[in-house]
């Protein structure tokens, strides 16, 4: 980098230059160059045997626009992401107030407890999804035991909009939670005594107020929704196909890397829409 | 009038806490539903199982896989730890400690591997590693852990080290210490929290890593989640809740040792 | 002089430098004050000196030495910070030691150092504990301990006794300037407090805007301000607005007519300022001692202010308003709200101001 012009600081020049190196090294050699390689994969083509042919071409971004079946993929995996995203707000709302408005080593308790799950390996818990979901599993065994028939539950879109809800909620609740900093207790005691009804208080104070954190945690799991792979894959057992998905299979089972690369392009785009809308809401809401 | 509405708004009280309830156990019930099947007695998962053993447990002591995949995936993320340390620590203190121009774009690219999705993270590297022949070894591994546990620690050491009481090292400059003399005495010592704290989140992000992992792991380097992952596909039996169980726990004891050290909202947030 | 501070310069970026110009020497064993308001650029000043930031132009000299290049850490130079920033994680002998380890003193040495640095702060016996386990006041001597121990060329002081609630602070400053006069320590003292710099300096350099506005003795710093914004900040002051007139008198407002003892270019604007307490005060038609030499002036009390020690009046004189200020005594308030009443004040307490700023 040789925009670091170092003025003023204790270490000298190239004690910092020496700090930054290493780090910058992985940054380089396993983020940048592969990243930018892929975007130029982008612009290859495989042949059928899965070779990469000769020279650049835009063939492969052609026949991808060319084919209805990514049209409606795409679709599919924004609308999963937008109806996710909601399920997982309605749900992660209450909750994130609820923790938010407790005191001292309840409140701590209660945030490690809706954090924590963040921490736990998505296989594990994706697992305990089929656990649940499972046709011999807890849910519809509890429903025949009361004597209806259940649902299937599992390898369909149910059981993954269901999965990754519980999988994306402390990111929301972690958003909200940040968001409800803002706001004051007293902000709502005082809306009480200027003779706000409840369902007021909540619609003109604490709703408003809690947006910017809304918006973040929604940006943030309709991303993590759109790029999720494992969840989808372990529910839908290969029944719903999305975005990420496909990535995974053109990777390693077809081994068309040049249609992965493309997928992965088109998946940062749906990120950086997403982002656009995001900051667009942002502006207003302040 | 009045005594009905308050027996209204009592309605309305309990019938919020037991909503409460229900989405927290919506929360933590695939979590916590491992412990009852991992004791299952019966072949296949199965609600309510028929009996209860610990036969899962002892077929997990015997499935030499697993046990590969574990020993590995420790390594592994121990391996990935000790150098996250190593390489963020000095970098983040030199970001934090001097000013230069470009300063946040630093920040900003050395921090941006958290940004992709891990998707596609994993198809760049694994493009490239096939490439070098690093796909299936232990540098190649390590190297892809490294990208995502970095960011993560370098974010967690510039909140610790910006939260340091401040002028002490600037005090120990006056009173004769070198500028490195200070970083050992003082620097590192009133930073170990925030150490502590990186290296948890490090070895856990590190150890449940599974995506990159499936695309740069091959079929020769067995680690924990990829194993997990394929055996699932195939099987549903209650080995995985055995396996799960005991990483539940684990995860636990990372948590406390985050909670105990900086706290865990300010470990995971930033 | 010991310690010359020549032509020192901080800028940061485009923005208008923090410190421009300084200029000012210290004899050894002299306490000399930095005051000035907040932003003045007086931490900057300190900063510099003992190399925690770097200046952009000028030069500190030590004993005739140039250090302007030199690392913090080798300047020998104690610093006693605002937030005292002890090291939270070592005892208070092993942070009174800290320095002493860095120039290689024997353990022997250093634990008979700290001791005596520990006693001369009256904080025998405390060694052992951590510093958040200490008051805020043993915290400050303990950083005062460590700040000398070592015996540094120079001792700087960055507001010391802002963290101290009113009654500390008044020992505490008297203590440190007997520890200083003791040890005939060559110190600089950083502070936004006039009562403090006056209390206990040698000489104090008053500071505005990055700039020296004046250097002097406190008694010459407030008798003989140089300029209006240090009669302002040393003391309570009233401004008026005036011309010099042909006969060497200040016409104010053209109702009002006042002397000093140095006259002004006819005709020029003026800023006079005379500090409330030296003002007299008497009851209309009452005789006004040596009054050939006094300025006198009919005005009426609008408020009464009663605050303990003294009593403030707010007299309308002339179109204007004048604060006065009187030490009570038992016997109570001798003017009420709408006396009518002569004040005067002498010609030496009248102080002029070309109105663009120089006296």
């Amino acid at each position: 980098m040789n925009t670091v012009s170092v003025n003023e600081n204790p270490f000298g020049r190239k004690l910092v230059l020496a700090c930054l190196l290493p780090i910058l090294l992985v940054n380089i050699v396993a983020f940048m160059v592969p990243v930018l390689n892929l975007a130029a994969m982008s612009f290859r083509a495989a042949s059928s045997t899965g070779s990469l042919e000769e020279g650049i071409t835009v063939s492969t971004w052609l026949g991808l626009f060319g084919d209805g079946y990514y049209w409606s993929m795409v679709g599919r995996t924004v609308w999963f992401g937008i109806l996710i995203t909601i399920i997982t707000l309605l749900l992660s709302y209450p909750l994130a107030l609820f923790v938010s408005r407790r005191e001292g080593s309840l409140k701590a308790f209660l945030v490690v407890v809706c954090i924590s799950p963040l921490l736990i390996s998505a296989v594990v818990r994706t697992y305990g999804w089929m656990v649940i979901l499972g046709d011999q599993g807890v849910l519809p065994s509890l429903i025949r035991a009361s004597g209806f028939t259940p649902p299937r539950l599992i390898n369909n879109e149910t059981g993954v909009i269901i999965g990754m809800v519980e999988i994306l909620m402390p990111y929301m609740i972690l958003s909200l939670l940040s968001g409800f900093g803002k706001l004051d207790a007293t902000l709502e005691q005082a809306a009480g005594t200027l003779g706000a009804r409840p369902f007021t208080v909540f619609r003109r104070v604490v709703l408003p107020l809690s947006l910017p954190g809304i918006l973040l945690g929604c940006l943030l799991c309709f991303v993590l929704a759109v790029s999720s792979f494992i969840t989808p894959k372990m529910l839908a057992g290969g029944r719903v196909s999305l975005l990420a998905t496909e990535i995974y299979d053109q990777a390693i089972v077809t081994l068309n890397w040049p249609l992965a690369a493309c997928l992965s392009v088109l998946i940062l785009v749906v990120f950086g829409a997403a982002l656009v809308l995001y900051g667009r809401l942002s502006k207003i809401v302040e | 009038m009045i005594r009905g509405s308050m027996m209204l708004q009592g309605l309305i009280r309990t019938f919020q806490l037991l909503a409460i309830a229900a989405i927290l156990a919506f929360l933590l019930a695939p979590v916590l539903l491992v412990f009852p099947i991992s004791f299952s007695a019966d072949a296949y998962v199965s609600w309510p199982p028929s009996g209860w053993s610990t036969k899962w447990y002892v077929a997990l002591l015997e499935n030499d896989e697993m046990l590969e995949a574990f020993r590995n995936s420790f390594l592994l993320a121990l391996y990935v730890t000790v150098l996250t340390l190593l390489i963020a620590t000095p970098a983040a203190v030199a970001l934090a400690r001097s000013t230069f121009v470009g300063r946040d774009t630093l920040i900003s690219i050395f921090t941006a591997p958290l940004l992709l999705p891990s998707i596609v993270l994993g198809l760049a590297i694994l493009i490239i590693f096939v490439g070098q022949g690093l796909v299936g070894t232990w540098p190649g591994m390590i190297l892809g852990h490294l990208v995502i546990t970095l960011p993560y620690a370098l974010r967690v050491l510039l909140t610790g080290l910006g939260t340091l009481p401040m002028f002490v090292e600037d005090a120990a400059g006056t009173l004769g210490a070198h500028p490195l003399t200070v970083f050992r005495r003082i620097t590192l010592p009133l930073m170990t929290p925030a150490l502590v704290a990186t290296g948890a989140l490090s070895f856990i992000v590190s150890f449940d890593e599974v995506v990159i992992s499936l695309f740069i792991a091959g079929t020769q380097l067995k680690l924990l989640p990829v194993s997990l992952y394929h055996y699932v596909e195939s099987r549903t039996d209650p080995l995985v809740a055995a396996v799960s169980a005991i990483m539940v726990l684990g995860t636990l004891l990372i948590v406390l040792i985050m909670e105990r050290a900086m706290g865990l909202r300010r470990t995971v947030a930033k | 002089m010991y310690l010359k501070v020549d032509s020192l310069e901080k800028r940061y970026g485009a923005f208008d430098p923090s410190v421009s110009n300084l200029s000012f020497s210290l004899a050894q064993g002299e306490l000399l004050g930095l005051l000035g308001p907040s932003g003045c650029g007086k931490t900057t000043t300190l900063r510099m000196i003992s190399g925690m930031v770097a200046a952009t132009s000028g030069r500190i000299l030590v004993g005739g030495h140039d250090v302007t290049g030199l690392p913090t850490y080798r300047r020998n130079m104690g610093v006693m910070f605002q937030s005292y920033a002890l090291f939270p994680h070592m005892t208070v002998a092993e942070n009174v030691a800290f320095g002493l380890e860095m120039r290689k003193h024997s353990k022997h040495e250093i634990a008979k150092r700290v001791e005596s640095a520990l006693a001369m702060v009256r904080l025998n016996g405390v060694g052992d504990r951590k510093p958040r386990q200490l008051s805020g006041g043993q915290q400050q001597r303990v950083a005062l301990a460590r700040a000398l121990v070592f015996e540094p060329d120079i001792l700087l002081l960055d507001e010391p006794l802002s963290n101290l609630d009113a009654k500390l602070r008044d020992d505490m400053r008297n203590e440190i300037r007997e520890i200083q006069q003791r040890l005939r320590m060559t110190t600089i003292f950083v502070t936004h407090d006039q009562t403090e710099a006056m209390a206990i300096c040698d000489r104090i350099v008053v500071m505005n805007k990055g700039r020296l506005e004046q250097i002097g003795t406190p008694h010459e710093i407030y008798e003989t301000p140089a300029t209006p914004m240090v009669a302002d900040f040393v003391g309570r002051i009233n401004r008026l607005k005036g011309t010099w007139r042909s006969d060497g008198a200040i016409d104010i407002n053209g109702s009002m007519t006042i002397r000093a003892s140095r006259p002004g270019a006819r005709g020029a604007p003026v800023l006079v300022m005379v500090r409330p307490h030296r003002i007299g005060l008497v009851a209309s038609g009452s005789a006004i001692p040596s009054a050939e030499h006094e300025n006198v002036l009919a005005g009426t009390i609008r408020q009464v202010t009663y605050i303990g020690d003294t009593l403030q009046y707010s007299v309308e004189a002339a179109g204007a308003r004048i604060l006065v200020e009187k030490a009570t005594t038992s016997a109570g308030d001798p003017f009420q709200s709408g006396a009518e009443v002569l004040l005067h004040w002498s010609e030496q307490d009248t102080l002029t101001f070309a109105a663009d700023g120089e006296r």
